[in-house]
Protein backbone atom coordinates (compact mmCIF):
# COMPACT_ATOMS: atom_id res chain seq x y z
CA UNK A 1 0.00 0.00 0.00
CA UNK A 2 1.23 3.64 -0.98
CA UNK A 3 1.61 6.51 2.04
CA UNK A 4 -0.92 8.48 0.02
CA UNK A 5 -3.89 5.54 0.77
CA UNK A 6 -3.58 5.44 4.56
CA UNK A 7 -6.52 7.38 6.17
CA UNK A 8 -5.92 10.33 8.43
CA UNK A 9 -5.79 7.83 11.31
CA UNK A 10 -3.12 5.48 10.05
CA UNK A 11 -1.51 8.48 9.15
CA UNK A 12 -1.04 9.90 12.27
CA UNK A 13 -0.82 6.79 13.65
CA UNK A 14 2.30 5.70 11.12
CA UNK A 15 4.63 8.90 11.36
CA UNK A 16 3.48 9.24 15.67
CA UNK A 17 5.61 5.27 15.64
CA UNK A 18 8.17 6.25 13.25
CA UNK A 19 6.66 3.83 10.67
CA UNK A 20 7.77 6.19 7.71
CA UNK A 21 8.36 9.92 7.91
CA UNK A 22 6.67 13.57 6.88
CA UNK A 23 9.29 13.70 3.74
CA UNK A 24 8.14 9.97 2.49
CA UNK A 25 4.50 10.71 3.38
CA UNK A 26 4.96 14.27 1.43
CA UNK A 27 6.91 12.58 -1.42
CA UNK A 28 4.03 10.14 -2.20
CA UNK A 29 0.86 12.90 -1.80
CA UNK A 30 2.96 14.83 -4.23
CA UNK A 31 3.76 11.95 -6.87
CA UNK A 32 -0.27 11.13 -6.73
CA UNK A 33 -1.04 14.85 -7.55
CA UNK A 34 1.46 14.45 -10.43
CA UNK A 35 0.18 11.30 -11.69
CA UNK A 36 -3.16 12.81 -12.24
CA UNK A 37 -3.83 16.62 -11.47
CA UNK A 38 -3.22 17.32 -15.32
CA UNK A 39 -6.46 15.15 -15.67
CA UNK A 40 -8.63 16.09 -12.65
CA UNK A 41 -7.85 19.52 -12.23
CA UNK A 42 -8.09 20.42 -8.79
CA UNK A 43 -5.90 22.93 -7.80
CA UNK A 44 -6.13 26.59 -8.28
CA UNK A 45 -2.68 27.45 -6.86
CA UNK A 46 -0.27 24.27 -6.13
CA UNK A 47 2.18 24.51 -2.55
CA UNK A 48 4.84 21.96 -2.82
CA UNK A 49 7.48 24.30 -1.77
CA UNK A 50 6.21 25.68 1.13
CA UNK A 51 4.27 22.06 2.61
CA UNK A 52 8.03 21.09 2.16
CA UNK A 53 9.36 24.17 4.06
CA UNK A 54 6.45 23.59 6.39
CA UNK A 55 7.57 19.95 6.77
CA UNK A 56 11.23 21.38 8.68
CA UNK A 57 9.71 23.32 11.20
CA UNK A 58 9.40 21.48 14.61
CA UNK A 59 5.54 20.69 15.34
CA UNK A 60 4.59 17.57 17.50
CA UNK A 61 0.68 18.23 17.17
CA UNK A 62 -1.81 15.54 16.43
CA UNK A 63 -1.62 16.62 12.78
CA UNK A 64 2.42 16.75 12.69
CA UNK A 65 3.33 16.35 8.81
CA UNK A 66 -0.28 15.40 7.31
CA UNK A 67 -0.55 17.48 4.08
CA UNK A 68 -3.75 18.90 3.16
CA UNK A 69 -5.25 21.36 0.61
CA UNK A 70 -7.98 24.05 1.77
CA UNK A 71 -10.52 25.30 -0.39
CA UNK A 72 -9.58 28.81 -1.65
CA UNK A 73 -11.96 30.60 -0.11
CA UNK A 74 -10.01 29.79 2.71
CA UNK A 75 -7.12 33.03 3.77
CA UNK A 76 -3.73 32.12 3.84
CA UNK A 77 -1.43 34.18 5.04
CA UNK A 78 0.88 35.51 1.64
CA UNK A 79 -0.24 32.50 -0.71
CA UNK A 80 -2.73 33.71 -3.46
CA UNK A 81 -6.38 33.35 -2.45
CA UNK A 82 -8.83 33.74 -5.49
CA UNK A 83 -12.33 32.04 -4.42
CA UNK A 84 -12.25 31.54 -7.95
CA UNK A 85 -13.10 34.48 -9.67
CA UNK A 86 -11.02 36.71 -11.56
CA UNK A 87 -11.78 39.56 -9.30
CA UNK A 88 -9.43 38.79 -6.66
CA UNK A 89 -6.63 38.33 -9.12
CA UNK A 90 -3.20 37.71 -7.27
CA UNK A 91 -4.43 38.71 -3.70
CA UNK A 92 -2.17 37.53 -1.01
CA UNK A 93 -4.01 37.64 1.82
CA UNK A 94 -2.49 39.10 4.98
CA UNK A 95 -3.84 36.80 7.37
CA UNK A 96 -4.65 33.03 7.82
CA UNK A 97 -8.47 31.97 8.10
CA UNK A 98 -8.32 31.04 11.88
CA UNK A 99 -9.56 26.99 10.79
CA UNK A 100 -5.99 27.14 8.95
CA UNK A 101 -4.68 28.70 11.66
CA UNK A 102 -5.86 25.60 14.29
CA UNK A 103 -4.54 22.99 11.58
CA UNK A 104 -1.08 24.15 11.16
CA UNK A 105 -0.85 24.78 14.65
CA UNK A 106 -1.52 20.80 14.96
CA UNK A 107 1.40 20.59 12.46
CA UNK A 108 -0.95 20.21 8.80
CA UNK A 109 1.22 20.98 5.73
CA UNK A 110 -0.49 22.84 2.87
CA UNK A 111 -0.32 21.42 -0.59
CA UNK A 112 -2.45 23.95 -2.03
CA UNK A 113 -5.59 26.09 -2.66
CA UNK A 114 -8.53 24.31 -4.15
CA UNK A 115 -10.77 25.05 -7.01
CA UNK A 116 -14.39 26.24 -6.23
CA UNK A 117 -17.50 27.81 -7.89
CA UNK A 118 -16.51 31.44 -8.08
CA UNK A 119 -17.45 33.11 -4.49
CA UNK A 120 -19.27 29.16 -3.59
CA UNK A 121 -21.72 30.13 -5.54
CA UNK A 122 -22.26 26.91 -7.77
CA UNK A 123 -23.08 23.30 -7.30
CA UNK A 124 -20.84 21.39 -10.00
CA UNK A 125 -17.43 23.37 -9.69
CA UNK A 126 -17.24 23.86 -13.09
CA UNK A 127 -18.13 28.09 -12.42
CA UNK A 128 -14.55 29.03 -11.59
CA UNK A 129 -13.06 31.49 -13.66
CA UNK A 130 -10.03 28.83 -13.26
CA UNK A 131 -11.69 26.20 -15.33
CA UNK A 132 -13.82 23.06 -13.90
CA UNK A 133 -12.57 20.35 -11.65
CA UNK A 134 -13.63 16.65 -12.84
CA UNK A 135 -15.20 13.96 -11.21
CA UNK A 136 -11.85 11.49 -10.24
CA UNK A 137 -14.55 8.46 -10.23
CA UNK A 138 -15.35 9.26 -13.73
CA UNK A 139 -13.77 12.25 -15.50
CA UNK A 140 -16.56 13.12 -17.34
CA UNK A 141 -18.85 14.18 -14.45
CA UNK A 142 -18.56 17.37 -12.10
CA UNK A 143 -17.47 16.54 -8.76
CA UNK A 144 -20.31 18.54 -7.38
CA UNK A 145 -19.73 22.06 -5.80
CA UNK A 146 -18.90 24.40 -4.44
CA UNK A 147 -16.38 23.06 -2.49
CA UNK A 148 -15.25 20.23 -5.56
CA UNK A 149 -11.74 21.10 -5.41
CA UNK A 150 -11.83 19.62 -1.55
CA UNK A 151 -13.98 16.81 -2.56
CA UNK A 152 -12.25 15.43 -5.83
CA UNK A 153 -8.34 16.14 -4.22
CA UNK A 154 -9.89 13.46 -1.04
CA UNK A 155 -11.32 11.17 -3.40
CA UNK A 156 -8.38 11.04 -6.28
CA UNK A 157 -6.18 10.00 -2.78
CA UNK A 158 -4.27 13.63 -3.16
CA UNK A 159 -4.73 14.45 0.59
CA UNK A 160 -5.95 12.04 3.12
CA UNK A 161 -8.43 15.42 4.69
CA UNK A 162 -9.38 18.67 3.17
CA UNK A 163 -11.38 22.01 4.09
CA UNK A 164 -14.23 23.08 2.43
CA UNK A 165 -17.09 25.63 3.41
CA UNK A 166 -20.89 25.04 2.99
CA UNK A 167 -23.84 27.84 2.35
CA UNK A 168 -26.24 25.48 1.31
CA UNK A 169 -24.77 22.04 0.55
CA UNK A 170 -21.34 23.12 -0.89
CA UNK A 171 -19.21 20.16 1.70
CA UNK A 172 -22.34 17.70 1.10
CA UNK A 173 -23.07 17.46 -2.22
CA UNK A 174 -19.79 17.26 -3.39
CA UNK A 175 -18.95 14.90 -0.49
CA UNK A 176 -21.73 12.63 -1.97
CA UNK A 177 -20.60 12.91 -5.43
CA UNK A 178 -17.36 11.95 -5.45
CA UNK A 179 -17.28 8.84 -2.63
CA UNK A 180 -16.10 11.10 0.22
CA UNK A 181 -17.31 11.65 3.89
CA UNK A 182 -18.06 15.26 4.37
CA UNK A 183 -19.37 17.47 7.47
CA UNK A 184 -21.43 20.25 7.20
CA UNK A 185 -21.15 21.71 10.94
CA UNK A 186 -23.48 23.48 13.34
CA UNK A 187 -23.17 26.92 12.15
CA UNK A 188 -20.96 28.32 14.75
CA UNK A 189 -18.71 25.14 15.65
CA UNK A 190 -16.18 26.27 13.75
CA UNK A 191 -14.64 29.96 13.35
CA UNK A 192 -15.60 31.28 9.95
CA UNK A 193 -12.71 33.92 10.52
CA UNK A 194 -10.84 34.56 7.07
CA UNK A 195 -13.72 32.59 5.47
CA UNK A 196 -14.39 35.12 2.34
CA UNK A 197 -17.96 35.67 2.61
CA UNK A 198 -21.10 34.70 0.72
CA UNK A 199 -23.84 34.09 2.69
CA UNK A 200 -22.93 35.39 6.40
CA UNK A 201 -25.81 33.70 8.00
CA UNK A 202 -25.34 30.16 6.39
CA UNK A 203 -21.41 29.68 5.42
CA UNK A 204 -19.88 26.94 7.47
CA UNK A 205 -16.52 25.69 7.22
CA UNK A 206 -15.99 22.04 7.43
CA UNK A 207 -13.82 18.87 6.67
CA UNK A 208 -13.83 16.02 4.06
CA UNK A 209 -12.36 12.58 4.52
CA UNK A 210 -12.50 9.54 3.20
CA UNK A 211 -13.50 7.82 6.65
CA UNK A 212 -15.71 9.02 9.82
CA UNK A 213 -12.86 8.30 12.05
CA UNK A 214 -10.81 11.30 10.02
CA UNK A 215 -13.87 13.59 10.54
CA UNK A 216 -13.90 13.10 13.57
CA UNK A 217 -9.99 14.21 14.30
CA UNK A 218 -10.10 17.05 11.95
CA UNK A 219 -13.19 17.93 14.05
CA UNK A 220 -10.95 18.27 17.49
CA UNK A 221 -8.83 20.26 15.43
CA UNK A 222 -10.67 22.79 14.00
CA UNK A 223 -13.61 23.16 16.88
CA UNK A 224 -12.30 25.84 18.71
CA UNK A 225 -13.63 29.32 19.82
CA UNK A 226 -12.49 31.92 18.89
CA UNK A 227 -13.52 35.61 19.83
CA UNK A 228 -12.49 37.02 15.73
CA UNK A 229 -16.09 35.21 14.67
CA UNK A 230 -19.05 36.26 17.06
CA UNK A 231 -21.13 33.59 16.10
CA UNK A 232 -18.55 31.40 17.28
CA UNK A 233 -19.56 29.11 20.40
CA UNK A 234 -18.64 30.20 24.08
CA UNK A 235 -18.46 28.22 27.27
CA UNK A 236 -19.13 24.86 25.33
CA UNK A 237 -16.99 21.61 24.79
CA UNK A 238 -17.30 19.12 22.28
CA UNK A 239 -16.15 15.61 22.77
CA UNK A 240 -15.13 14.20 19.13
CA UNK A 241 -13.39 11.15 20.50
CA UNK A 242 -15.67 8.51 20.55
CA UNK A 243 -15.25 6.02 18.08
CA UNK A 244 -15.37 2.98 20.15
CA UNK A 245 -18.16 1.13 21.21
CA UNK A 246 -20.75 3.06 19.61
CA UNK A 247 -24.04 2.70 18.73
CA UNK A 248 -27.69 3.69 17.81
CA UNK A 249 -29.86 1.44 19.39
CA UNK A 250 -32.76 3.15 20.36
CA UNK A 251 -32.12 6.23 18.55
CA UNK A 252 -35.02 7.52 16.73
CA UNK A 253 -33.96 8.48 12.70
CA UNK A 254 -36.57 9.90 10.75
CA UNK A 255 -37.64 9.94 7.15
CA UNK A 256 -39.23 13.38 6.07
CA UNK A 257 -43.21 12.82 4.75
CA UNK A 258 -43.41 15.25 2.12
CA UNK A 259 -40.15 14.08 0.51
CA UNK A 260 -41.10 10.69 -0.14
CA UNK A 261 -43.05 11.90 -3.17
CA UNK A 262 -40.45 13.32 -4.87
CA UNK A 263 -38.15 11.50 -7.39
CA UNK A 264 -34.76 10.35 -6.80
CA UNK A 265 -32.51 8.81 -9.15
CA UNK A 266 -32.58 4.72 -8.45
CA UNK A 267 -28.95 4.90 -7.20
CA UNK A 268 -29.89 7.25 -4.29
CA UNK A 269 -33.59 5.24 -4.30
CA UNK A 270 -31.84 2.16 -3.57
CA UNK A 271 -29.06 3.54 -0.79
CA UNK A 272 -32.04 5.03 0.57
CA UNK A 273 -33.44 1.54 1.48
CA UNK A 274 -30.32 -0.24 2.48
CA UNK A 275 -29.23 2.44 4.74
CA UNK A 276 -33.00 2.22 6.37
CA UNK A 277 -31.79 -1.66 6.87
CA UNK A 278 -28.65 -1.39 8.51
CA UNK A 279 -30.38 1.36 10.74
CA UNK A 280 -32.96 -1.00 11.99
CA UNK A 281 -30.65 -3.91 12.04
CA UNK A 282 -28.54 -1.64 14.66
CA UNK A 283 -31.17 -0.94 16.58
CA UNK A 284 -32.35 2.07 15.04
CA UNK A 285 -36.20 3.23 15.40
CA UNK A 286 -37.54 4.44 12.03
CA UNK A 287 -40.26 7.27 12.22
CA UNK A 288 -41.66 10.15 10.09
CA UNK A 289 -41.57 13.68 10.49
CA UNK A 290 -43.31 16.32 8.82
CA UNK A 291 -41.66 19.59 7.37
CA UNK A 292 -44.39 21.06 5.13
CA UNK A 293 -43.00 24.72 4.84
CA UNK A 294 -39.25 22.94 4.50
CA UNK A 295 -40.41 21.30 1.42
CA UNK A 296 -42.55 23.61 0.02
CA UNK A 297 -40.57 26.97 0.39
CA UNK A 298 -37.19 26.36 1.34
CA UNK A 299 -35.59 26.73 -1.68
CA UNK A 300 -36.96 30.24 -2.65
CA UNK A 301 -36.21 31.47 1.14
CA UNK A 302 -32.63 30.11 0.88
CA UNK A 303 -31.91 32.04 -2.26
CA UNK A 304 -33.62 35.20 -1.56
CA UNK A 305 -31.21 35.43 2.16
CA UNK A 306 -28.23 34.61 0.17
CA UNK A 307 -28.35 36.36 -2.86
CA UNK A 308 -29.39 39.43 -0.45
CA UNK A 309 -26.18 38.53 1.49
CA UNK A 310 -24.17 38.28 -1.57
CA UNK A 311 -24.94 41.39 -2.52
CA UNK A 312 -23.88 43.21 0.21
CA UNK A 313 -20.92 40.60 0.85
CA UNK A 314 -19.54 41.59 -2.98
CA UNK A 315 -19.72 45.25 -2.36
CA UNK A 316 -16.24 45.69 -0.81
CA UNK A 317 -14.95 44.20 -4.47
CA UNK A 318 -14.18 47.52 -6.15
CA UNK A 319 -10.65 47.63 -7.29
CA UNK A 320 -9.11 49.72 -4.90
CA UNK A 321 -7.89 47.88 -2.14
CA UNK A 322 -7.23 44.37 -3.45
CA UNK A 323 -7.31 42.07 -6.29
CA UNK A 324 -8.02 42.92 -9.45
CA UNK A 325 -8.15 46.81 -10.82
CA UNK A 326 -7.52 49.59 -13.37
CA UNK A 327 -5.71 52.47 -13.58
CA UNK A 328 -6.90 54.76 -15.72
CA UNK A 329 -10.08 55.52 -14.91
CA UNK A 330 -11.63 58.90 -15.01
CA UNK A 331 -13.49 58.54 -11.94
CA UNK A 332 -14.25 56.07 -8.97
CA UNK A 333 -17.36 55.18 -10.39
CA UNK A 334 -15.84 54.09 -13.94
CA UNK A 335 -13.26 52.46 -11.98
CA UNK A 336 -15.79 50.10 -9.67
CA UNK A 337 -17.99 49.41 -13.05
CA UNK A 338 -15.04 48.26 -14.85
CA UNK A 339 -13.85 46.12 -12.35
CA UNK A 340 -16.35 44.65 -10.98
CA UNK A 341 -18.11 44.07 -14.48
CA UNK A 342 -14.87 42.27 -15.65
CA UNK A 343 -13.87 40.56 -12.52
CA UNK A 344 -17.16 39.09 -11.55
CA UNK A 345 -18.53 36.08 -13.47
CA UNK A 346 -21.91 35.78 -15.09
CA UNK A 347 -23.78 33.88 -12.43
CA UNK A 348 -22.29 35.90 -9.51
CA UNK A 349 -23.34 38.85 -11.18
CA UNK A 350 -26.72 37.35 -11.61
CA UNK A 351 -26.95 36.56 -7.77
CA UNK A 352 -25.55 40.58 -6.69
CA UNK A 353 -28.48 41.70 -9.38
CA UNK A 354 -30.81 39.67 -7.66
CA UNK A 355 -30.01 40.55 -4.47
CA UNK A 356 -29.76 44.17 -5.11
CA UNK A 357 -33.40 43.92 -6.56
CA UNK A 358 -34.70 42.02 -3.08
CA UNK A 359 -33.69 44.59 -0.85
CA UNK A 360 -34.53 47.73 -2.44
CA UNK A 361 -36.96 49.70 -0.58
CA UNK A 362 -39.97 49.05 -2.93
CA UNK A 363 -39.70 45.34 -2.22
CA UNK A 364 -37.68 44.32 0.74
CA UNK A 365 -40.60 43.90 2.48
CA UNK A 366 -42.37 41.54 -0.12
CA UNK A 367 -39.28 39.67 -0.65
CA UNK A 368 -36.25 39.87 1.57
CA UNK A 369 -37.86 40.57 5.34
CA UNK A 370 -40.75 37.82 3.80
CA UNK A 371 -37.84 35.16 3.67
CA UNK A 372 -36.55 35.97 6.68
CA UNK A 373 -39.97 35.29 8.69
CA UNK A 374 -39.93 31.86 6.32
CA UNK A 375 -36.84 31.01 7.71
CA UNK A 376 -38.01 31.43 11.55
CA UNK A 377 -40.94 29.17 10.00
CA UNK A 378 -38.64 26.49 8.81
CA UNK A 379 -36.32 26.73 11.80
CA UNK A 380 -39.40 26.03 14.08
CA UNK A 381 -40.21 23.17 12.14
CA UNK A 382 -37.07 21.62 12.55
CA UNK A 383 -37.30 22.24 16.14
CA UNK A 384 -40.23 20.36 16.44
CA UNK A 385 -38.89 17.52 14.50
CA UNK A 386 -35.77 17.05 16.53
CA UNK A 387 -38.35 16.59 19.37
CA UNK A 388 -39.75 13.34 17.78
CA UNK A 389 -36.48 12.01 16.85
CA UNK A 390 -32.67 12.24 16.97
CA UNK A 391 -31.40 12.57 13.64
CA UNK A 392 -33.25 12.48 9.78
CA UNK A 393 -32.04 10.77 7.16
CA UNK A 394 -32.56 12.14 3.58
CA UNK A 395 -30.68 12.52 0.32
CA UNK A 396 -27.98 14.79 -0.01
CA UNK A 397 -28.40 15.31 -3.98
CA UNK A 398 -31.90 13.92 -5.94
CA UNK A 399 -29.79 12.69 -8.86
CA UNK A 400 -26.05 11.16 -9.29
CA UNK A 401 -23.18 13.78 -10.72
CA UNK A 402 -24.24 14.90 -14.23
CA UNK A 403 -22.18 15.15 -17.13
CA UNK A 404 -20.32 18.17 -17.46
CA UNK A 405 -21.55 20.88 -19.91
CA UNK A 406 -25.06 18.97 -19.41
CA UNK A 407 -26.35 21.40 -16.85
CA UNK A 408 -29.67 23.29 -17.59
CA UNK A 409 -29.52 26.95 -19.30
CA UNK A 410 -32.57 27.77 -16.63
CA UNK A 411 -30.55 28.04 -12.92
CA UNK A 412 -33.75 28.09 -11.07
CA UNK A 413 -34.19 24.35 -12.12
CA UNK A 414 -30.60 23.52 -10.61
CA UNK A 415 -31.48 25.45 -7.34
CA UNK A 416 -34.20 22.98 -7.07
CA UNK A 417 -31.70 20.41 -6.48
CA UNK A 418 -30.54 21.99 -3.96
CA UNK A 419 -33.70 20.73 -1.62
CA UNK A 420 -32.15 18.38 0.46
CA UNK A 421 -29.29 20.35 1.67
CA UNK A 422 -30.06 23.84 1.98
CA UNK A 423 -32.78 23.40 4.93
CA UNK A 424 -30.36 22.96 7.17
CA UNK A 425 -28.17 25.85 6.45
CA UNK A 426 -31.24 27.95 7.11
CA UNK A 427 -31.29 26.38 10.55
CA UNK A 428 -28.16 26.10 11.22
CA UNK A 429 -28.21 22.30 11.84
CA UNK A 430 -25.16 20.17 11.15
CA UNK A 431 -25.37 17.66 8.47
CA UNK A 432 -23.00 14.59 7.65
CA UNK A 433 -22.46 13.25 3.78
CA UNK A 434 -21.97 9.73 4.25
CA UNK A 435 -20.59 7.14 1.75
CA UNK A 436 -22.97 4.10 1.31
CA UNK A 437 -21.18 1.96 -1.37
CA UNK A 438 -20.90 2.17 -5.48
CA UNK A 439 -23.58 1.93 -8.12
CA UNK A 440 -21.89 1.15 -11.22
CA UNK A 441 -18.62 2.87 -11.16
CA UNK A 442 -20.35 5.93 -9.48
CA UNK A 443 -20.17 6.50 -5.32
CA UNK A 444 -23.62 7.43 -3.93
CA UNK A 445 -23.49 9.40 -0.76
CA UNK A 446 -26.75 10.10 1.95
CA UNK A 447 -27.29 12.77 4.21
CA UNK A 448 -27.61 12.31 8.32
CA UNK A 449 -29.02 15.50 9.93
CA UNK A 450 -29.03 16.27 13.47
CA UNK A 451 -30.35 18.97 15.83
CA UNK A 452 -27.71 22.05 16.68
CA UNK A 453 -24.59 21.13 18.53
CA UNK A 454 -25.36 17.47 18.06
CA UNK A 455 -22.28 17.04 15.87
CA UNK A 456 -20.17 14.60 17.75
CA UNK A 457 -23.97 12.22 17.80
CA UNK A 458 -24.18 12.57 14.01
CA UNK A 459 -20.39 11.60 13.73
CA UNK A 460 -20.59 8.90 15.96
CA UNK A 461 -24.05 7.34 13.77
CA UNK A 462 -21.94 7.75 10.96
CA UNK A 463 -19.48 5.06 12.41
CA UNK A 464 -22.16 2.71 12.79
CA UNK A 465 -23.18 3.34 9.54
CA UNK A 466 -19.44 2.87 8.01
CA UNK A 467 -19.22 -0.40 9.71
CA UNK A 468 -21.65 -1.86 7.51
CA UNK A 469 -20.80 0.29 4.09
CA UNK A 470 -17.06 0.56 4.45
CA UNK A 471 -14.80 2.84 3.41
CA UNK A 472 -14.84 4.56 0.01
CA UNK A 473 -12.07 3.27 -2.67
CA UNK A 474 -9.30 5.92 -3.58
CA UNK A 475 -10.78 6.74 -6.96
CA UNK A 476 -8.12 6.00 -9.86
CA UNK A 477 -9.76 7.59 -12.94
CA UNK A 478 -7.42 10.52 -12.89
CA UNK A 479 -3.85 8.47 -13.56
CA UNK A 480 -2.75 9.86 -16.84
CA UNK B 1 -45.06 42.17 -11.74
CA UNK B 2 -42.33 41.32 -14.09
CA UNK B 3 -39.46 44.16 -14.34
CA UNK B 4 -38.72 45.06 -18.12
CA UNK B 5 -34.78 45.18 -18.77
CA UNK B 6 -34.75 48.89 -18.61
CA UNK B 7 -35.40 48.34 -14.64
CA UNK B 8 -33.42 45.51 -14.38
CA UNK B 9 -30.29 47.41 -16.05
CA UNK B 10 -30.61 50.22 -13.36
CA UNK B 11 -30.48 47.60 -10.79
CA UNK B 12 -27.39 46.66 -12.54
CA UNK B 13 -26.14 49.80 -12.37
CA UNK B 14 -26.89 50.66 -8.76
CA UNK B 15 -24.78 47.32 -8.29
CA UNK B 16 -21.72 49.14 -9.97
CA UNK B 17 -21.99 46.54 -13.29
CA UNK B 18 -22.35 47.09 -16.68
CA UNK B 19 -24.11 44.23 -18.58
CA UNK B 20 -23.96 43.96 -22.14
CA UNK B 21 -26.87 43.11 -24.04
CA UNK B 22 -27.08 39.43 -23.65
CA UNK B 23 -26.10 40.02 -19.92
CA UNK B 24 -29.08 42.20 -19.76
CA UNK B 25 -31.51 40.01 -21.57
CA UNK B 26 -30.27 36.59 -19.30
CA UNK B 27 -30.29 38.69 -16.21
CA UNK B 28 -33.86 39.76 -17.10
CA UNK B 29 -35.47 36.07 -17.41
CA UNK B 30 -33.28 35.55 -14.35
CA UNK B 31 -35.13 37.87 -11.70
CA UNK B 32 -38.36 37.40 -13.12
CA UNK B 33 -38.21 33.60 -12.90
CA UNK B 34 -37.16 33.97 -9.65
CA UNK B 35 -39.61 36.82 -8.64
CA UNK B 36 -41.95 34.26 -9.47
CA UNK B 37 -40.92 31.33 -7.02
CA UNK B 38 -40.82 34.25 -4.43
CA UNK B 39 -44.25 34.81 -4.89
CA UNK B 40 -45.14 31.68 -3.38
CA UNK B 41 -44.46 33.67 0.38
CA UNK B 42 -48.08 34.74 -0.26
CA UNK B 43 -49.63 31.47 0.33
CA UNK B 44 -48.38 31.79 4.25
CA UNK B 45 -49.52 33.97 6.95
CA UNK B 46 -46.50 35.85 8.05
CA UNK B 47 -48.31 38.30 9.79
CA UNK B 48 -47.03 37.50 13.48
CA UNK B 49 -44.15 35.85 12.69
CA UNK B 50 -41.00 37.09 13.98
CA UNK B 51 -38.21 37.45 11.44
CA UNK B 52 -35.59 34.76 12.39
CA UNK B 53 -32.77 34.82 14.90
CA UNK B 54 -30.66 32.06 16.16
CA UNK B 55 -32.35 31.18 19.49
CA UNK B 56 -29.06 31.19 21.26
CA UNK B 57 -27.97 34.05 21.05
CA UNK B 58 -29.69 35.84 24.02
CA UNK B 59 -26.78 38.62 23.81
CA UNK B 60 -24.68 39.97 21.25
CA UNK B 61 -21.30 38.88 22.02
CA UNK B 62 -18.87 42.45 22.42
CA UNK B 63 -14.97 42.04 22.37
CA UNK B 64 -13.50 44.70 24.71
CA UNK B 65 -13.95 47.98 22.99
CA UNK B 66 -9.84 48.72 22.41
CA UNK B 67 -7.77 49.76 19.17
CA UNK B 68 -5.76 47.06 18.72
CA UNK B 69 -2.88 47.51 15.72
CA UNK B 70 -2.63 45.03 12.97
CA UNK B 71 0.26 43.28 12.83
CA UNK B 72 0.71 43.99 9.36
CA UNK B 73 -0.49 46.98 7.68
CA UNK B 74 2.59 46.84 4.98
CA UNK B 75 1.10 43.56 3.51
CA UNK B 76 -2.49 45.33 3.10
CA UNK B 77 -0.92 48.27 1.50
CA UNK B 78 1.02 45.82 -0.77
CA UNK B 79 -1.66 44.40 -2.66
CA UNK B 80 -3.25 47.87 -3.80
CA UNK B 81 -2.15 49.26 -6.54
CA UNK B 82 -4.06 52.58 -5.65
CA UNK B 83 -1.66 53.22 -2.79
CA UNK B 84 0.39 56.62 -1.53
CA UNK B 85 2.24 56.24 1.03
CA UNK B 86 0.12 54.66 4.16
CA UNK B 87 -3.04 55.58 2.47
CA UNK B 88 -5.04 54.07 -0.40
CA UNK B 89 -5.44 56.60 -3.37
CA UNK B 90 -8.35 56.34 -5.41
CA UNK B 91 -10.04 58.16 -8.31
CA UNK B 92 -11.73 61.66 -7.85
CA UNK B 93 -15.13 61.16 -6.45
CA UNK B 94 -16.97 64.70 -7.11
CA UNK B 95 -17.50 64.76 -10.72
CA UNK B 96 -16.05 68.03 -12.62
Amino acid sequence: MELYELSLYHLTEGLKAKKFSPEEVYESCKKRIDSCEENIHAFITRTDEIAKSQLQEDNSGILAGVPTVLKDNLCTKGIRTTAASKILGNWRPPYNASAWNYLRSAGAVLMGKVNMDEFAMGNTCGNSAFGATHNPNDLSRVPGGSSGGSAAAVSAGYVPFALGSDTGGSIRQPAAYCGVYGLKPTYGMVSRYGLISYGSSLDQIGPFARTVRDLQIVMSVIAHYDPMDSSCFREKNYDFTHHENVSIKGKKVALVKEFQDFTLDPAIERAMKKTQEILQEEGAELVEVSLPVVSKYAVACYYALAMSEAHTNLERYDGVRLGYTVKDAAGIKEMFERVRSYGFGPEVKSRIIAGTCLTEPERCEQYYVAATKVRTLIAQEFTKAFTQTDFILQPASPEMPPLIGSQDDDAMKGYQADLYTLPVNLAGLPGLSFFTGYYGDLPVGLQLIGPRWSDPAILEAGLVIERHTGTPEIANEGVK
Amino acid sequence: MKLTSEQVNDIAIESRLLLTEQELDGATRYINNFLDILDSFKELDLTDVEPFSFAEALECPLREDKVCAFPDTEAILHESEHVDGSYFKVPRIMEE
